[in-house]
């Protein structure tokens, strides 16, 4: 069985005479069997612009995209639409993507009417209340209000019921969290746990946020700068990142006990951002944290380190890698 | 020791055509000298009014309705609440400062950093000179260059334009700073560095700091007390470690209960909705949703009682009183 994506060498470029690469030779794999996929970064690291390369919202420079082994800009209708209703989206904002107009039922009756989903009235009506019973809402709570009577909480579940009822294989969700309230966070989350283990539904969750990857489980990809830092189990990377740009990026997380805060003082070091600055841009033929990392070694400067399952026995894992020479 | 901040029974709403809607009701709240105090709670809770409240920057129809603001220096007691406009003016930058919520986006990009910086400390009286030897003294706090002087806004990252942001509110040396969402938008190692470097400003210039967030982790991770609002009033109030460890209000319990952490340790969210302040309930604003309610919460308001050492709570469960009465 193909995989059910496959990301190959994509790469993003941005602006014309001295562009931008956002997306730098990025390849990874989400398998047949329901998954959830971590991608995490800050911003700059190229995130958002693979979701909406694999969404097709954006042509890439170099590389492609295969669904379930094909090339998702196949030219062919039929083929297209399944794409269109397997292959759903969730975006950050659960206020922008809602027509102030329109009461909530809306966004769910389009989606039956647009893909044919139900015959009757009735057969419609029972969908919809499905759908919002798999995200945790009560029908009356939500069909006959308008999106401005919704928490944000509310709205980001509604997506996820118009999403259900589409019965996708895959999920892409970008920053679906960061503008939802930290009490209403774990439900979302633990509805794409539910969607993966009871309706096979995978997710590709893209987050700045490591502590909601953290708690999602699955597979992690760590990005920097366009570039796949390491990548593997999520519970085994946190634990014990093997790239100093992993560590640097765990260890900030504001873990909520403040009995386990911060040990180290990052407020005398070395500006990141100016330094990011200050380096030379443009010359990508080295490890791209070169310039901030605390275990730099001459040969960072030179090439640069491919992802590689690490030599070191110990910290081997199934489908482990990383970019560094550390493990080289 | 007297608190620097003596807030008593501070109100704050939005002004209507017949009436005015309660966003922060009787806030009782002391901020002691030299801490960093943490606000938190859910979006809408009245944490943004009640900073933009203490700074007296509310502005219309947000007013304020009653209450005091006892603000303690070295050459006298201001209450803020009841201050002119004039001596507030002289009170705010130099003894004073507010870090709004999104600011690192208010520079203004057609003009250079300096000239951003030292406009307040010319209107407070500095020459020309002392202004600029103050500017790259406090840039210094947040570990920036002189040279960003020179630059326009869009040429920093957005975490070096917090930074000056932050080196503007701190360049008189207040007493007090009051920080809302102040890393809200950057990435977590910017994050890590810039809330380090706040807590390094507090112990350099004996400075105050109340930091409001929405985020649990920030709070744990830099705050000494903290205070959990819910639907505009204070539900809990106690020391960083103590609420963490043990709370006692069943909303901080919630809260706290309901932070992601690890996979496999499945969490629940809340359960129901904040109130938006037009909806606010009746006695306990957060009884409609506490899994602990019993008979006075939908009537009588809880008061923020002091309950062990160091630690205040909004909750009939822990009022004698009330649990004799029932």
């Amino acid at each position: 069985m193909p995989d059910l994506l496959t990301v190959e060498n994509l790469r993003q470029l941005f602006g014309g005479r001295n562009p931008t690469q956002a997306v730098d030779d990025v390849s990874f794999r989400l398998p047949a069997e329901p998954a959830i996929v971590s991608l995490v970064g800050e911003s700059g690291s190229g995130k958002s612009t693979i979701a909406r390369i694999i969404l097709g919202l954006l042509k890439p420079t170099a590389g492609r995209v295969l669904y379930q082994g094909v090339d998702i800009l196949t030219p062919d209708r039929k083929w297209n639409r399944r794409f269109r209703s397997e292959v759903q989206a969730v975006f950050q904002d659960p206020y922008s993507v809602y027509n102030p107009v329109y009461k909530a039922e809306r966004v769910l009756k389009l989606v039956i009417r647009k893909f044919g989903l139900a015959k009757t009235k009735a057969d419609a009506q029972e969908q919809m209340e499905e759908a919002l019973r798999a995200v945790d809402l009560r029908p009356e709570e939500v069909l006959d209000r308008h999106p401005h009577q919704l928490s944000g909480g509310q709205r980001q579940r509604l997506m996820l019921a118009r999403v259900y009822l589409m019965r996708p294989r895959l999920i892409v969700a970008d920053e679906p969290v960061s503008m939802i309230d930290a009490g209403m966070r774990a439900s979302f989350l633990n509805i794409l746990g539910d969607f993966r283990d009871r309706h096979g539904i995978s997710t590709l969750f893209i987050t700045h946020d490591l502590s909601t990857a953290m708690y999602l489980g699955g597979e992690i990809i760590v990005l920097y700068q366009g570039r796949i830092m390491e990548q593997g189990e999520t519970q085994t990377v946190m634990r014990s990142p093997l790239h100093p740009y992993a560590q640097l990026l765990i260890s900030s997380i504001p873990t909520p006990d403040p009995r386990r805060r911060w040990r180290e003082d990052l407020s005398a070091a070395p500006l990141a951002e100016i330094s990011a600055i200050v380096a030379d841009r443009a010359n990508r033929h080295r490890c791209l944290f070169a310039d901030r990392c605390p275990q730099v070694m001459d040969r960072c400067w030179e090439a640069r380190p491919a992802l590689l399952a690490p030599k070191d026995p110990g910290a081997s894992h199934a489908r482990r890698e990383v970019a560094c020479y550390l493990y080289d | 020791m007297p608190a620097l901040l003596e807030i008593r029974g501070l109100s704050a709403g939005l002004r209507g055509r017949r009436s005015v809607t309660p966003v922060v009701s009787d806030v009782d709240l002391d901020v002691q000298a030299g801490e960093i105090l943490g606000v938190v709670g859910e979006s809408g809770c009245g944490k943004s009014t009640l900073a933009a409240a203490i700074m007296r920057l509310l502005v219309p129809p947000q007013v304020l309705q009653s209450g005091s603001m006892n603000f303690r220096l070295a050459d006298g007691s201001y209450d803020l609440a009841q201050l002119p406009a004039r001596e507030l003016r002289q009170l705010r930058w130099r003894q004073l400062s507010y870090i709004p919520q999104g600011s690192m986006n208010s520079l203004n990009p057609v003009l250079r950093v300096e000239r951003q910086m030292t406009d307040t400390l010319l209107q407070h009286g500095l020459t020309k000179a002392e202004a600029h030897k103050r500017s790259v003294a406090a840039l210094e706090l947040v570990n920036l260059e002189p040279k960003i002087l020179e630059s326009y806004p869009h040429e920093l990252s957005g975490g070096m334009r917090q930074r000056v942001i932050i080196a503007a509110a701190v360049s008189m040396r207040p007493a007090l700073i009051v920080a809302d969402e102040l890393t809200t938008a950057l990435d977590v190692v910017t994050q890590r560095q810039i809330l380090q470097e706040l807590a390094a400003i507090r112990d350099e210039l004996g400075a105050t700091i109340i930091l409001i967030t929405h985020d649990m982790g920030v709070v744990a991770q830099i705050a000494d007390r903290v205070a959990v609002m819910y639907a505009g009033k204070i539900a809990e109030l106690g020391t960083v470690n103590g609420i963490f460890e043990a709370p006692l209000h069943p909303y901080s319990q919630g809260l706290i209960g309901s932070i992601p952490r690890e996979s496999g340790q499945r969490v629940e969210g809340l359960p129901g909705e904040a109130p938006s302040p037009w909806k606010y309930p009746g006695g306990c604003r957060f009884h409609p949703r506490c899994p602990e309610v019993f008979a006075p919460c939908n009537e009588r308001i809880p008061a923020l009682l002091p309950q062990k050492p160091e630690r205040r709570v909004a909750c009939h469960l822990y009022d004698a009183e009330v649990a004799a009465d029932a």
